[in-house]
């Protein structure tokens, strides 16, 4: 009996030992999540401290910027060389006004020009080589400069603004002379080195080449806005001068053909400025009354014959707009 | 004969439709070229004398074409200074 009251008292005691452990676990229960909080901050804290480089929303943060920059960067360094530092490759080329005597089966480019061009940007290089390739095929290394021969040089992808910069790069490197006649009207004449057996010259343009270079040498020197430039020059050039830069057919050398070619060049800016001053509708009143009054003078055939009806139309503007007649305007140039 | 002139006179016609349609200097060429084609064929075939109504036909067709290229924009004659 003893023995089974001391089996029944150690039962007891462990009995109450293990539910006392679990009242005291149930009471350390709450207390302990308490505690893992307290210590799950800190340990996120510390989790989140080697997280911070790693996680890629930040970083992401910080990368997408740097592309913007370094595309500003890009631009800037793919702009400044163009806008800025341009220096002529040469400044004692001679801008002569030639015709080819012949089409050329060949395109050959000679050596002196080529050492020239080879220093040239690569846009720069490939639009030389197209005036060139143009010039031969034109057979003449002038021409108007704008939207057309941008189309026939086969640079249609370009935009206008592209184009004139690529021009005014070609300038500002004493390849190419670039004459601005009227607001929307240029020229361009090419560098070739002139060969006797294979060129005819027209015109030396001794006087625009001087002038040529000044602004190429300070476009070189100051980065100064271009439009200003060339809007300027024409002011300064009489009108005579001007109008012997004007491209035109091939002439060879007769006084009285060049003052012609002068003329048509200052009447083509005459009727140009009289449709400035008159406005577009106004104007395409004159032209209707031309059509009729052509028509009637000269018969219905004339008016499907391009070349008379641009002849006469002419002569009608000079009537309508009080521009000088040929022999007029030459009196009044001595 | 009265078949033949109506034919001619068809061709006029259609000349004028053209013209109400035309909307280049190209298109205006061609059309004119046609009208003059036209004329100096019925002008073969009515060689003793053009019938008036005719001729009113003819001179319709070359006032519209007259009045066409004028409203069509002025030729530009940047190539003619070349």
């Amino acid at each position: 009996m003893g023995l089974i009251k001391n089996i029944g008292n150690a039962v007891k005691n462990e009995v109450r030992d293990y539910l006392l452990k679990i009242v005291e676990a149930e009471k350390e229960a709450p207390k302990q999540p308490e505690a893992e909080n307290v210590q799950k901050p800190a340990e996120t804290k510390v989790e989140q401290q080697p997280k911070v480089p790693e996680t890629p929303v930040v970083k992401e943060e910080k990368v997408q910027p740097e592309p913007a920059k370094e595309a500003e960067k890009a631009e800037e360094v793919r702009e400044r060389p163009r806008r800025k530092e341009i220096y002529p490759i040469s400044n004692d080329l001679e801008f002569v006004r030639v015709s080819y005597k012949k089409n050329q089966d060949l395109i050959t480019i000679p050596k002196e020009l080529a050492e020239l061009i080879k220093m040239l940007p690569l846009e720069e290089y490939a639009c030389f080589v197209k005036l060139y390739c143009f010039a031969l095929e034109q057979r003449k290394n002038y021409g108007y400069w704008g939207g057309t021969l941008k189309r026939r040089i086969g640079l249609d992808q370009l935009s206008t603004a592209e184009f004139e910069e690529l021009g005014n790069n070609l300038a500002a490197y004493g390849l190419l002379l670039l004459e601005q006649l009227t607001e929307n009207q240029k020229t361009f004449v090419l560098y070739v080195p002139f060969d006797e057996d294979t060129m005819v010259k027209l015109s030396t343009a001794k006087k625009p080449e001087k002038e040529s270079e000044k602004p190429t040498a300070k476009k070189a020197e100051k980065p100064a806005p271009k439009a200003a430039k060339p809007k300027a020059e024409p002011k300064e050039e009489p009108e005579t001068q001007r109008a012997e830069d004007i491209p035109g057919k091939p002439v060879e050398g007769m006084e009285n053909d060049e003052m012609y070619k002068s003329y048509k060049t200052f009447v083509s800016l005459e009727i140009d400025k009289a449709k400035m001053r008159v406005g577009r509708a106004n104007f395409d009143k004159i032209y209707m009354e031309a059509v009729k009054y052509i028509d009637k003078k000269y018969g219905f055939k004339v008016l499907s014959d391009s070349d008379k009806f641009k002849e006469y139309l002419t002569n009608y503007y000079i009537s309508a707009f009080d521009i000088p007649t040929f022999e007029n305007w030459k009196k009044s140039k001595g | 004969m009265l078949q033949d002139i109506k034919i001619l006179m068809k061709s006029l016609s259609d000349i004028d439709v053209r013209i109400m349609l035309c909307k280049s200097a190209f298109e205006w060429e061609l059309l004119a070229k046609k009208y003059n084609a036209l004329r100096d064929e019925i002008e073969a075939f009515c060689a003793s004398g053009l019938p008036e109504d005719v001729q009113t036909a003819l001179e319709k067709t070359r006032a519209y074409l007259v009045e066409k290229k004028g409203e069509l924009p002025p030729l530009d004659l940047s190539d003619f200074f070349k």
